[in-house]
């Protein structure tokens, strides 16, 4: 059998990646827990400088390479750059609270970087066994994550709970791709787009997807396969629910994206009823549930799978600008997710989580300026202008409407005025309730400018979201 | 000079208001002050083409890729709206300075206030509504900050709180709304959407939009059923209420009524909408204004009813209504802001606002008695006052819209109803305020407020006295210019007399008059009638009952989906994926069965579908008894290996029986730390659905696999099939595949196989636990842990089984068997002598560091793969070529089997070490019963 060389290059990044973890890997073993600070310093300037190779050498078009399995285009690396600047700021805002509780350990951030990797293969995947093999990279490094509290009796409980339940999602996935392979004899998702409108196995396809669908909702945490999220994010760490509830979740969008979009195409027609189904039970279960949490974890928990609704709302359109719509809704979540979760973690000390909504009461008297951080996330978070949110579910919205579905625009309104009361229930909370926890707010100077920026992006990218729409449109319309 | 920068001033202003504010505590007033006098200028430049009855339109290029701009667009009735909101803001700026004590925080009341300011300046000079509904929003933001300034007061949270969840979510009902209608005409900008009524209320979707719209629109302006919050607002300091009352936020709502009224109105549907909720709010704020003893929360009531009369009047749909409403606007705006300021300086000097308390203050503020008789009267609408035109014409309205009306008669008649309680309000809030007596338990003595707290309201009411008498030559032109950009079409004849002869409407306004007067004369009657009813009546009531019932309904939701048991987690996903399962059948060609013909039936296959069925069940069965059902499943995997030979696969028979026998050890290892006997954890109920979710997915599951297996497909196999021999030079295609097709991946396994070996020896080493030294019925287990018999037995079977293993390794190329197998029957051999002479006795004989082992293996595969490129091939290239042996005869060497002696390494490293480990947690386990085997 001849081996021929692939070209590397567009993988670049992954492979500097791989090895840096590798790199970090070995060389934590090394050093003294005083010396920890290199593991976290070598891990964030990894991500700089992957950041930096996919931004200098941003693809125009499409490239194919290691036997057309790993796809390069404008969407992977518009992605890819997001998930670098997700993974930077979770691992500084958990730097301080991972330290504070001596469990700043290297594991956490070479596998922080392994379930990057996973990712970027995800987002890059262009054959079904790549698209599997990304998955179980990231969620094998998320299920070692979870469990890392190896003491915590809630994170072990939750990490088995999302282990066994990805692990039957997993099998669900593959049974899918199984079938798919079965009536198109191939793995390609060029080659299986291709043959999809020719083949008179319809059935099967249909079945194959509607497992592949099923795969990708855990994923995602779409109601009725949403069980894991809450425990999950309330089981862990702070910094780990942090990582689970950013980056990934690009991740899974380009998942959806890769499946669906690329690969079956063909079967938009059918994949569109059930993104429909699970859209709407995600959004109503999501927003109506949230608002019986007393746990700020679970109800951002909660509040997540209402925004995978709303973001699956945006790919069952099937249309470019409508995929442009739902990254753009992506994107926005991921940086609103980093905003509230950092709080979490910025009210949290030792021997105290903060996790409890009554944690914020009175956050306006200890802290003006991060209860109108605050203020901004949940505000975009519950789609007012002029914060980011509201132009994720203006864009989205107007895309539904633009493919003739006007009562699913009106279910997602009036699902979003349900969950905005949850969202107002923190503001309340915050600025006119008596403090409960009156200890002083201790906070790192990088986590203290950074969460700032945050709040800030959230609201400046709110007053100007043109950029971003663009990047978004023009990474989508080559598709 | 241009819009954006009169807006923009604004909100620098307000910036600088909270910087400012570091250096002293007044000087953020005096800045604001001086900002909103320069943004006055700046309108009253802007507005010269718009007095010519122009449009003006400024575009700046804001979100170019999905084509929105920033549009501002001034037209009469922006510029009514834009001189009301600066104007009235001024003043404003001018009370509060004197209004806020010392203690409160300047400059962040200025920050909110012109916050506020900036964002009511931007909705009402918006051309594109998306940017409308932006500052709409804003204002619901800095309104919010605005009314919980005082933080410390619960009504002030509680107010703010529920303001800010109405008007919110109205927000985003509007927000729907928007872009339905921004799709509908296909663009965003109001000069399209004006001109294209037509389209819109002929499309279907134009109801849709009107509710959504109106949502946000009622909501704002306080109309029934969402009036409740405006009064738990009135926890605001006083100016804040003067000016939200006045000329801001309710009128918002008006505005919107107003602006969209070319597009959306003229139907039955906003008739009867926005016509039926302008009524019920005009009666119910009336009527409950009455009956409220807070000062403030008369006047919230009154402006209530207010907006219900400029609601009302929207409603009816003629364009003399509309301009009767743009009318009413105006006046509601100068007179309220004035009673409100009143209502604070009798707040301020007297320390109460509680009617009861208050009595007679003419005595001790004549001067500001008579400004807030003044306005009170322009509120119940006495004639020479600019209340009594508006109404007059409101009055006429209402008649004129009964005649073409079945029933008509009702609707003057309940206006008349409402007029008669706004008498009766507006005389309580003179009569009981300043006579009706002596003051009772007053706080302080009361007293003129300082000369600059009532500048503002004396200019104010000066205006309600010029509007009042000099109609014509006041507000005659901004009426005409206004009313222009409402209707956007030219204006019906009107004429703004004070006398219009003896029409219905003075009737009305006479009897409104009388039975005012009527009215408050029983009021205490009434009063105790309102106490005994009032909390059966509370719209605020509903809205919290329904936050409750939401509340309930999510707590039941979690209470049934979100218990934290992995088994329900377990159940419902099964179930979902099943339900979608069957909605892919039905949504496919619904054929399950395909065209391939089907095997005949054997007896053999028929045997051992029935056993491994069997064999399953049992395992499920008995899965309490832990051992016994370990047994069954052993069953089950030797019969899998049977079928395996019986379709002709002796390779993955081979495979399946040995892996069978290394998990079957490994489980009893890991069980034997385990309870024996589980106990029954679950109902019947619970075992019965359980069991009903489980035949269903595997009947599914083999339905599919039924609907796959019997269609035709293209195997694979015939290419491994031709290119075995000549490509990887062995017949034995599994394993040529393994060693050579496929060596990469094989190289891969065998080396996650080492690691999760290392793994679990990191896990294991020194750990130690004890098992049960008893069975479940309490009988120590058997001192003889060794048998001998079984001991020496085994000792013998072990030069066979490794010379058995030999064989099957060096014949793995072409015939079944390879390296894999091989390496699984020397560990089962060797985790033989560990079971039966125990660890000791073995690792006295059997090095058990098996790190080399592996090591080696790895290093053997890899050294082969490497092999290739010293001899100018890709990685992993093999080569063979046959040789003679004496007695074996014609051999063929390929370098695969190298490689396939690595893999052997590895697996039998690998799968000893994790054995005798597990193996070796137990550390009682030799130390307290010495095997027969070592004493021998």
């Amino acid at each position: 059998m001849t081996f021929t060389m692939p070209n590397i290059a567009p993988a670049l990044p992954e492979i500097f990646i791989l090895s840096m973890a590798c790199l970090i890997l070995v060389i934590d073993l090394f050093l003294t827990d005083r010396q920890r600070f290199v593991t976290y310093l070598l891990t964030q300037a990894t991500l700089v400088v992957a950041f930096i190779l996919i931004v200098t050498d941003f693809t125009q078009g499409r490239v194919l390479t290691f036997s057309d399995t790993f796809v390069r285009d404008p969407m992977a690396d518009v992605l890819k750059a997001c998930i670098f600047i997700a993974g930077l700021v979770t691992f500084t805002y958990s730097r301080d609270y991972l330290q504070t509780r001596q469990i700043f350990k290297g594991e956490f951030f070479v596998l922080g970087l392994f379930a990057i990797l996973g990712m970027m293969i995800l987002t890059s995947a262009h054959n079904f066994l790549t698209i599997y093999l990304g998955l179980e990279l990231l969620s094998l490094s998320l299920y070692a994550m979870v469990a890392m509290q190896r003491d915590s009796v809630t994170a072990s409980e939750a990490a088995m709970k999302y282990f066994i339940l990805g692990a039957i999602a997993s099998g669900m996935l593959l049974y899918g791709i199984s079938m798919i392979y079965g009536v198109t004899g191939t793995l390609d998702l060029a080659e299986v787009a291709r043959q999809v409108p020719e083949t008179e196995k319809q059935l099967l396809l249909t079945f194959g997807l509607v497992f592949l669908i099923v795969g990708v909702a855990f994923k995602l945490g779409a109601v009725p396969f949403h069980m894991w999220v809450p425990d999950v994010y309330h089981g862990a760490a702070t910094p780990t629910t942090l990582f689970i509830g950013s980056a990934p979740k690009i991740a899974a969008f380009a998942m959806l994206m890769r499946l669906l979009v690329d690969g079956l195409g063909g079967l938009h027609a059918q994949w569109q009823d059930i993104l429909i189904i699970l859209a709407v039970l995600s959004m109503g279960v999501g927003n109506i549930v949230a608002i019986a949490q007393s746990n700020i974890k679970r109800m951002l928990a909660y509040s997540t799978i209402s925004h995978v609704g709303f973001l699956m709302l945006g790919v069952l359109t099937g249309t470019a600008e409508g995929y442009a719509a739902a990254m753009f809704y992506t994107l926005a979540y991921v940086l609103m997710t980093l905003g509230g979760f950092g709080m979490v973690i910025l009210l949290s000390r030792e021997g105290f989580e903060a996790d409890k909504l009554d944690d914020f009461k009175g956050l306006n008297e200890r802290s003006p300026w991060f209860a109108f951080m605050m203020l901004i996330v949940m505000f975009s978070m519950a789609g007012v202008p002029p914060f980011i949110g509201f132009w994720a579910k203006l864009s989205v919205l107007k895309e539904v409407i633009a493919a003739d579905m006007v009562w699913l625009a009106v279910v997602a309104v009036i699902f979003s005025i349900i969950g905005a009361f949850y969202y107002l229930r923190v503001i309340r909370l915050m600025y006119f309730d008596k403090p409960v926890d009156t200890a002083r707010l201790e906070v790192a100077l990088d986590m203290r400018l950074l969460l700032s920026a945050n709040g800030l992006g959230v609201l400046l990218l709110g007053l100007f979201p043109g950029g971003l729409l663009a990047l978004c449109l023009a990474a989508l319309s080559g598709s | 000079m241009s819009l954006l920068g009169l807006v923009l001033t604004i909100f620098v202003g307000s910036m600088l208001a909270a910087l400012v504010s570091r250096f002293g505590r007044l000087h953020a007033a005096w800045l604001s002050g001086v900002v909103v006098v320069v943004a006055l200028i700046q309108l009253l430049f802007l507005m010269t083409p718009v007095i010519d009855g122009e449009t003006t339109i400024e575009r700046w290029s804001w979100i170019p890729t999905v084509g929105l701009d920033l549009v501002f667009r001034l037209d009469g009735l922006g510029m009514l709206f834009a001189l009301l909101i600066l104007g009235i803001g001024l003043l404003i700026v001018i009370y509060a300075r004197y209004y806020l004590s010392e203690r409160d925080c300047m400059g962040r009341f200025y920050a909110y206030l012109m916050l506020f300011m900036g964002a009511m300046l931007g909705i009402v000079l918006s051309e594109n509504i998306i940017q409308l509904l932006i500052f709409w929003e804003m204002t619901s933001l800095s309104s919010f900050l605005l009314i919980s300034y005082w933080q410390e007061r619960s009504d002030a949270r509680n107010g703010a709180r529920m303001a800010l969840a109405i008007t919110g979510a109205g927000g985003l009902a509007m927000f729907g709304g928007f872009v339905l209608l921004g799709e509908m005409v296909g663009s965003y900008e109001l000069s399209v959407i004006l001109d294209s009524g037509e389209l819109i209320r002929n499309h279907p979707q134009y109801l849709t939009v009107l509710i959504l719209i109106l949502l946000g629109a009622f909501t704002k302006s306080a109309q029934f059923p969402f009036h409740f919050w405006l009064p738990n607002a009135m926890a605001a300091p006083t100016p804040v209420s003067a000016y939200l009352h006045s000329a801001t936020m309710v009128k918002a709502g008006v505005f919107l009524l107003a602006r969209f009224f070319p597009a959306l109105s003229n139907t039955p549907e906003w008739s009867w909408l926005v016509g039926g909720a302008g009524l019920i709010t005009l009666l119910v704020g009336a009527i409950v204004a009455l009956f409220k003893h807070d000062l403030k929360g008369l006047l919230a009531y009154s402006t209530i009813s207010h907006l219900g009369l400029i609601t009302l009047l929207f409603g009816i749909g003629t364009p003399l209504a509309a301009v009767a409403g743009v009318f009413h606007i105006i006046n509601h705006a100068i007179f309220k802001a004035s009673l409100f300021m009143a209502a604070g300086i009798i707040d301020h000097e007297a320390g109460s606002r509680d009617m009861r308390q208050l009595n007679g203050l003419w005595k001790y503020m004549p001067h500001t008695a008579l400004l807030a008789m003044v306005a009170a009267g322009a509120m119940a609408g006495v004639p020479l006052l600019n209340g009594f035109l508006s109404k007059e014409m409101f009055f006429a309205e209402a008649v004129s819209a009964a005649t073409y009306l079945q029933l008509g008669w009702i609707l003057p008649a309940l206006v008349t109803l409402s007029g008669i309680f706004a008498f009766a309000y507006s005389i309580r809030f003179i009569h009981d305020v300043f006579f009706n007596g002596e003051p009772i338990g007053l706080p302080k003595t009361p007293h003129e407020p300082p000369r600059w707290m009532k500048v503002p309201v004396e200019m104010l009411v000066a205006l309600c006295l010029l509007v009042g008498i000099l109609p014509t030559l006041t507000v005659e032109p901004l009426l005409r210019i206004a009313a222009g950009g409402v209707l956007q079409a030219p204006l019906p004849y009107f004429d703004l007399a004070i006398w219009h002869g003896l029409s219905p409407a003075l009737l009305m306004s006479l009897i409104a008059l009388i039975g005012g007067l009527l009215v408050y004369s029983l009021r205490y009657p009434l009063f105790r009638l309102h106490d005994r009813f009032e909390p059966y009546v509370q719209a605020s009531k509903v809205f919290d009952a329904l936050l409750r019932a939401l509340h309930a309904l999510a707590a039941a939701i979690t209470r049934h989906t979100d218990i934290g048991s992995l088994q329900r987690m377990l159940a419902w996903f099964v179930f979902s994926a099943l339900v979608l399962g069957i909605s892919g059948f039905a949504a496919g060609d619904g054929i399950l069965r395909g065209p391939r013909t089907t095997l005949p039936l054997d007896g053999v296959s028929l045997v051992a579908a029935a056993g491994v069925i069997a064999a399953a069940l049992a395992t499920v069965l008995l899965h309490r008894r832990r051992l016994l059902s370990l047994i069954v499943m052993g069953a089950v995997g030797l019969i899998v290996a049977l079928i395996f030979v019986k379709f002709s696969a002796p390779d993955l028979a081979l495979t399946q029986l040995s892996v069978e026998v290394v998990t079957i050890v490994l489980l009893l290892l890991a069980l034997y730390y385990l309870p024996q006997r589980q106990l029954p954890e679950s109902g019947l109920w619970r075992r019965a659905r359980d069991g009903l979710l489980a035949l269903a997915a595997g009947g599914g599951a083999a339905l599919l696999s039924w609907a796959v297996l019997t269609r035709p497909f293209t195997s694979i196999s015939d290419y491994f099939l031709d290119n075995s021999v000549s490509g990887g030079g062995g017949t034995n295609v599994v394993n040529v595949i393994l060693v050579d097709f496929r060596g990469f991946d094989t190289l891969g396994e065998i080396t996650v196989l080492a690691l999760a070996a290392l793994g679990i020896y990191a896990m294991l080493e020194h750990l130690s636990l004890s098992g049960p030294t008893v069975d479940r019925r309490g009988r120590p287990w058997d001192r003889d842990v060794h048998p001998a018999i079984m001991g020496s037995l085994t000792r013998i079977l072990l030069p066979m089984a490794l010379l058995v293993s030999l064989f099957i390794l060096l014949r793995g190329h072409n015939l079944p068997g390879g390296g894999f197998i091989a390496g699984l029957v020397t560990a089962v051999a060797l985790i033989t002598q560990y079971l039966a002479n125990g660890v000791r006795w073995t690792q006295a004989r059997l090095p058990a560091n098996m790190h080399p082992v592996i090591g080696v293996g790895l290093l053997l595969a890899t050294l082969t793969g490497l092999g290739s490129w010293w001899f100018g091939y890709p990685f992993l290239t093999s080569t063979f070529s046959h040789m003679h042996w004496p007695i074996v005869g014609e051999f063929e060497l390929a370098s695969a089997m190298l490689f396939d002696l690595g893999v052997y390494l590895t697996v039998v490293g690998a799968t000893l070490l994790i054995l005798i480990f597990i193996g070796m947690l137990h550390s009682g386990d030799d130390t307290e019963h010495k095997p027969a085997g070592e004493s021998a």
